[in-house]
């Protein structure tokens, strides 16, 4: 009847109209019968008039009063209760500043996390039509992705029908000559085609034309907006200058907008210029994007590409590889980024759900102190609508307040993420507090709102207000009790998944943290370089360097060991060839490694049998290799070879520079142990390692291990090279320990993030818990007092509100556990050698849970030991 | 139109629609006032008008109901009747009513 009753109001106030003609026509049907009756008793019809109007007195008078029952008042009364509300706030500063915290806090940082959502999983990409953007690749099986060679981009590119634009990239680094030190910096080289594929002109200037990714063009390069603003000082005259890239000159032709671009690896884009040598189909070196043509559906271009595929059966020498189109969008995002993502978003979701039940039980906590105020209310007159009104509108300005407060959080958040967090983000990704995101934040303070408010505002004001007039004062109320104990099972419940969750990541990334990388991490210090081919035209110039280095490098004070190297461990190898043995079918892919003499010792990687790579394997002599166990391995099970050391085998090796790749018959002469290439997580990979004075190349990384912090040698090192080649940039340096936890990320990130959520929401529920303990303290005060005076001790008294809070423990601890086994499956793909029921990581958090919420039960419980039965039971006389 | 007349007392207009809705069954605004005033006999005085805001805050609490229906000028017209909370609802005032008047009486006749 009450909500019939509002929602009257509210429809009378929508159509004042109507209702005000359906009262002229009555009031005029009523004075023409008035008059009939009036004529029938004998008037003549102008005194009947009379009579009729005077007997119905004043009729404006008469429709205001109409209208003011009808609507008005509604209005008022909003506006009577936002301004009541808002005083009542301001009298209590304490409650007020608690439950706008907790909900500034809950909302943004739930804000915040969509942001993210948003970003990287919703929103469109930044490009026009981005449906219409794809990756196409060769296919070595139906799940792998793998790069294509110059010839057969070549064939794609020639499917206009398919293709409106198709691009291939490669990366590079370059030497980029400043005021002091040359820096590194990244740069893509791209067909021309590039910038089509996005859809992005230029801000200033223009990117490539058709023609110039051909042989002969002249060296041009565009730059980010980013690097124009940092390098440049954004000088507009920028398209008369010309950029140093390795010493040569590059004439700058454009600048790209503000916007994605910025967030890219890359600063500086070039023309891909493909070398005689490079047009062949040997060399899977080639990633590439492209834009379908309107109305060309995903379906129809992988048709098309699967009919090339079989056109090119003939010269293409993996005869099961095939090819296939994906949408951009979903390589940009990783499925464990996605996951991860989820979890993150859904374990804040957790504890926004656990902050406004706090907020609701101190809201209930509230209520039940007023109920001798709501009491005095109805007994005054005002209707239990009103009540609810009064006390919802409360709410609301609480949520709004909160809200407001909230979405600050976020954009503070945002702010100190941004940069933690960009790195493990696609390029794409804007996180902005753009209108859904803000849109987001509005759903969030509704729903906090009917979470918070209805519930409260319906049980203060529908419990029995008759009595509360006499008994306020003393006694508890019983079913608001029952409700907020209630709420506070809930948050424990919410609180153990969260946890459960976060014990269950942080055990799988101790695993992770304890496999044995292969290679002793610890004093060692590793940078990258990239030879620039102007310098280092020929393979000799390359090996003189390298060997220059080492040799200043080992002289350094402090420094034990050095080696120039192709790839770090951990950090996944770039070659993968098959390698075949004579009179043998069947092919075994391997990882292949350049290394020099001193990378096994300097990294402490033991010899198993046979020898490592020494300083005689040079160019001219007989080209060896050193196998690692996985390889050894296979080649007893699958090859039927106990002994490897001094067998021959083929490969294919990349040259120096453009040169392709040629076949080779390396002799084997030692087995190495395994080392971790791909991260701690990854599988063992077969890998074989070639010396890189056989196999030179120009993208290197200097690793050296030192004999005390390796940090203090960086100097040093940068000297020693500077003494060598005084042009050439060192970049990435990072000690191993840094490499390691850089190849971690994907699993601590994630797990920080629960458990820091999984706190947040431990604590949420410990204050859920003091605060319904204290409340039942303080409402039990007599009660207490009596027992003590009968003799209880003030042991009984806190083992009782101990009790208390254990029975309110152990049934949110039994419904979180079974909300965990319902929901870690989710964590699967993230955990490492770790169920997802482990027994152990599930008993931790359950004994953090009960440790956490009986350390906060031990307050109220101290209070209670501390009652003083003669005061208690002289107050209540 | 004699001098005497008083106006309706405080608060008990509420009471005299709904009893008139519970004898006479459903009728329109006009009417109602008129029954009002002759069962009165004319010892009230009645702004005819006055009991229009009476009956939306009595159909706002769900104590009476309306229905569309024509007048004896053949004019459309609103035609009032009892709930069932409604009667429920006089009942609750009729005994009200009655213990206040009881209760009146019974010190006006201590006094004198």
């Amino acid at each position: 009847m009450k909500i019939r009753f509002a929602l009257r109001r509210l429809l009378a106030l929508v159509r004042k109209r109507r209702l005000d003609g359906e009262l002229d026509g009555e009031i005029l049907a009523h004075i023409e019968m008035a008059e009939l009756d009036a004529i029938a008793s004998g008037l003549s019809r102008e005194e009947a008039r009379r009579v009729a109007r005077r007997g119905f007195g004043g009729i404006q008078q008469m429709k205001e009063d109409h209208r003011d029952q009808r609507s008005v008042r509604w209005v008022e009364n909003l506006w009577r209760d936002v301004r009541y509300g808002m005083a009542s706030l301001a009298r209590d500063p304490g409650f007020t500043t608690v439950t706008i915290g907790l909900l500034a806090l809950g909302i943004g940082a739930n804000t915040a996390m969509f942001s993210i959502v948003n970003a990287v999983l919703l929103k469109p990409l930044p490009f026009p039509e981005p449906e219409r953007m794809v990756r196409v690749w060769e296919t070595p099986a139906a799940s792998q992705r793998n790069p294509t060679t110059t010839l057969t981009f070549l064939d794609w590119k020639r499917q206009g029908d398919v293709f409106e634009a198709l691009a291939a990239e490669e990366s590079f680094k370059a030497a980029v000559a400043t005021d002091g030190d040359p820096v590194r910096l990244s740069g893509k080289m791209v067909s021309a085609d590039y910038f089509n594929v996005f859809h992005v002109q230029a801000q200033i200037g223009r990117t490539f034309v058709p023609g110039e990714d051909q042989p002969g063009a002249a060296l041009v390069v565009v730059l980010s907006h980013s690097l124009w603003q940092r390098q440049f000082g954004g000088d507009p005259g920028i398209l008369k200058r010309d950029l140093l890239l390795d010493g040569q000159p590059h004439r700058i032709i454009g600048v790209l907008p503000k916007g994605s671009f910025d967030r890219h690896e890359a600063r500086v884009w070039k023309p891909l210029i493909f070398a005689p040598d490079q047009m062949n189909r040997g060399q899977h070196w080639l990633h590439v994007v492209g834009r379908l043509r309107p109305g060309v559906s995903i379906e129809q271009a992988q048709a098309k590409m699967r009919a090339l595929r079989a056109s090119l059966a003939g010269v293409i020498a993996q005869k099961d590889w095939g090819f296939t189109v994906d949408p951009f969008a979903r390589l940009l995002v990783g499925d464990t980024l996605r996951r991860s993502i989820y979890l993150a978003f859904a374990s804040v979701l957790l504890v926004l759900l656990i902050a406004c039940a706090n907020v609701a039980n101190l809201v209930l906590a509230k209520g039940a102190t007023r109920r001798k105020e709501m009491a005095l209310r109805t007994a005054l007159g005002a209707g239990r609508g009103r009540l609810i009104a009064q006390l919802f509108t409360e709410s609301l300005v609480l949520c709004l307040l909160g809200g407001i407060a909230g979405i600050a959080v976020a954009y503070l958040l945002l702010h100190a993420a941004t940069p933690l967090v960009a790195a493990s983000l696609p390029f794409t990704a804007d996180l902005s507090l753009d209108l859904s995101v803000l849109g987001f934040a509005a759903v969030a303070v509704m729903t906090v709102l009917i979470l918070t408010g209805l519930l409260p505002s319906l049980q203060t004001s529908f419990g029995k207000l008759s009595g509360s007039l006499n008994q306020a004062a003393r006694g508890s109320s019983g079913s608001s009790a029952a409700v907020r104990r209630t709420i506070v099972i809930g948050e424990v419940a919410a609180s153990v998944v969260l946890i459960c969750g976060a014990a269950l990541l942080f055990k799988s990334l101790a695993k992770l943290q304890q496999v044995d990388a292969g290679v002793r991490i610890d004093h060692v210090i590793t940078m990258s370089a990239d030879l620039p081919s102007a310098a280092y035209p020929a393979p000799e110039t390359a090996i003189a360097f390298y060997e220059a280095v080492v040799e200043r490098l080992r002289s350094l004070p402090g420094v034990e060991q050095a080696s120039v190297s192709i790839g770090l461990p951990l950090e996944g190898v770039r070659w993968g060839e098959f390698i075949t043995l004579p009179g043998v079918k069947d092919e075994l892919l391997v990882r292949v490694k350049m290394v020099d003499p001193w990378y096994f010792p300097t990294l402490q990687i033991p010899v198993e049998s046979g020898r490592g790579i020494e300083v005689r394997d040079r160019t001219g002599a007989p080209p060896v290799m050193v196998i690692n166990q996985e390889v050894a391995r296979h080649l007893s099970s699958a090859f039927g070879m106990s002994n490897p050391v001094g067998r021959a085998v083929g490969i294919y090796l990349p040259g120096y520079g453009p040169i392709p790749e040629s076949p080779v018959s390396p002799r084997i002469v030692g087995v190495i142990r395994n080392e971790r290439t791909s991260g701690l997580h990854a599988p063992i990979e077969p890998v074989i390692y070639v010396p890189l004075a056989q196999f030179p190349r120009q993208d290197i990384n200097l690793v050296v291990r030192t004999r005390s912090d390796p940090q203090a040698a960086v100097s040093g090192i940068r000297e020693a090279v500077r003494q060598v080649d005084a042009h050439l940039p060192l970049g990435d340096v990072r000690t191993m320990e840094q490499v390691k936890k850089h190849s971690m990320l994907w699993a601590t990130e994630p797990t920080w993030v629960a458990g820091a959520f999984a706190g947040v929401a431990a604590l949420l529920a410990a204050l859920g818990l003091y605060g319904v303990l204290a409340h039942a303290v303080t409402q039990q005060r007599r009660e207490i007092g009596i027992r003590m005076a009968v003799g209880a001790r003030p042991g009984d008294v806190v083992s009782h509100t101990l009790r208390d809070a254990l029975s309110m423990l152990l049934v949110g601890l039994v419904l979180g556990l079974g909300g965990a086994f319902a929901l870690t499956r989710v964590l699967k793909s993230l955990l490492f050698q770790v169920s997802a029921l482990d027994p152990a990581a599930l008993a931790v958090a359950c004994f953090l849970m009960t440790l956490v919420g009986l350390l906060s039960a031990l307050i109220p419980a101290s209070c209670a030991a501390r009652v003083d039965p003669m005061t208690v039971l002289r107050d209540e006389g | 139109m004699s001098e005497q007349k008083t106006d309706v007392p405080y608060g008990t207009l509420d009471l005299l629609i709904l009893k008139t809705l519970d004898t006479m069954g459903p009728m329109h605004g006009y009417r109602i006032a008129r029954r009002i005033e002759q069962v009165a006999e004319n010892l009230v005085r009645l702004n005819q008008g006055s009991i229009y805001p009476a009956l939306i805050r009595l159909e706002e609490q769900g104590w009476i109901r309306t229905q569309w229906g024509i007048s004896e000028t053949k004019r459309k017209v609103k035609f009032y009747s009892l709930t069932r909370a409604g009667a429920k609802q006089l009942s609750v005032a009729v005994a009200n009513w009655e213990r206040a008047t009881a209760l009146v009486a019974r010190f006006l006749e201590a006094e004198s």
